[in-house]
């Protein structure tokens, strides 16, 4: 079924096209929003959002753009509003949660069944540097980036994501590579590598 | 080619998005300067984490999960307030905001009692607060 019959049968309010859309997107979504927000459940749970939104305002979708587009764009806009609501709610976290969050990050990975575990926990610390790293760029330099990383869009698709030009993307994107460079070297030097 | 020259363009290196002769230069750099080699692998490491880290697996439940709370938020749906609460609520706030305001601009604008013309001066009323000044320590000794 094409996007085009599963939006037209959606907005006769056939519950097969729903469940159609949902089942062939869902990775979509659920990858762009973990590559934003950094945690499954919370991306999981974005991603239901956004289905939720889908459903309720298909009428609103206009039939030249593309669906996935759209979907992008929602799953987008609901991680950064969610990311936002997060760093508010942050203010009120004392340090130590923040710390035992991360040590709890750390052990989940040492404790699963692994053949190497040392390598296994060495790998964790990068993860974790480098979800650090990408989370302090610029919000749109993140977003290019998370789209072209986790998403493997091309600069052409991430413009229309983001309704921007495609000099702008790569803009973007060459200042989300530096910046990030910049970070891993720094923290290279100081031996958190 | 320097170390900092080449430190400015592993990432692109690494992703190789440099001409073909600055892939060569940095490349040959790196067979020559250890310390650089050295970063360029973590890097790899680091960066080849994105690639693994990725939502590979659906969740089964996922449709049933949103379907449960389109179904959820349909029930919650609060019925629509009266146009009258929607537009009288803020404009009473604004209003309450505005006299506020204006008391306070009033009171920072009332005449001032003439302190002066009361007839004591700050030398006058001192004496009382401060015994020492009134009585020095020394004349209360003498007595």
């Amino acid at each position: 079924m094409s996007d085009t019959d599963i939006i037209d049968q959606l907005k006769q309010g056939s519950e097969a096209a729903f469940k159609t859309l949902v089942d062939t997107h869902q990775k979509l979504v659920v990858n762009t929003c973990y590559g934003l927000v950094q945690n499954r459940e919370d991306a999981e749970d974005i991603a239901q959002d956004v289905f939720v939104e889908v459903y309720r305002n298909i009428d609103k979708f206009r039939a030249d753009a593309k669906l996935s587009t759209w979907l992008y764009r929602i799953a987008v806009n609901r991680s950064l509003n969610h990311i936002r609501d997060n760093k508010k709610r942050k203010w009120f976290h004392s340090f130590e949660d923040e710390v035992a969050a991360k040590n709890r990050e750390v052990m989940q990975v040492s404790t699963s069944n692994t053949d190497e575990p040392e390598y296994e926990l060495e790998n964790q610390q990068r993860a974790i540097i480098l979800r650090e790293a990408i989370n302090s760029l610029p919000q749109n330099q993140k977003v290019a980036f998370t789209l072209s990383k986790y998403e493997e869009l091309s600069y052409q698709e991430i413009a229309e994501v983001m309704d921007l030009s495609v000099s702008s993307v790569e803009s973007l994107l060459f200042r989300a590579k530096k910046g990030l460079q910049k970070k891993l070297y720094k923290c290279y030097k100081k031996k958190c590598l | 080619m320097k170390c900092k020259s080449v430190h400015n363009k592993l990432i692109f290196f690494l992703e190789k998005e440099l001409p073909v002769s600055e892939m060569e230069q940095v490349q040959k750099h790196l067979d020559e300067c250890s310390e650089c080699a050295r970063f360029t692998a973590e890097m790899k490491n680091t960066l080849q984490i994105l690639d693994n880290d990725k939502v590979n697996d659906e969740n089964p439940f996922f449709y049933t999960r949103v379907k449960e709370r389109i179904a959820k938020q349909a029930e919650e749906q609060p019925a629509v307030r009266p146009v009258l609460v929607r537009i009288l609520q803020p404009v009473a706030f604004s209003i309450l905001l505005l006299l506020g305001v204006y008391g306070g601009f009033k009171l920072g604008q009332a005449p001032k009692a003439n302190i002066a013309g009361s007839g004591f001066t700050e030398q006058e009323v001192i004496p009382y607060w401060n015994e020492l000044e009134a009585e020095p320590i020394e004349a209360f000794l003498m007595k």
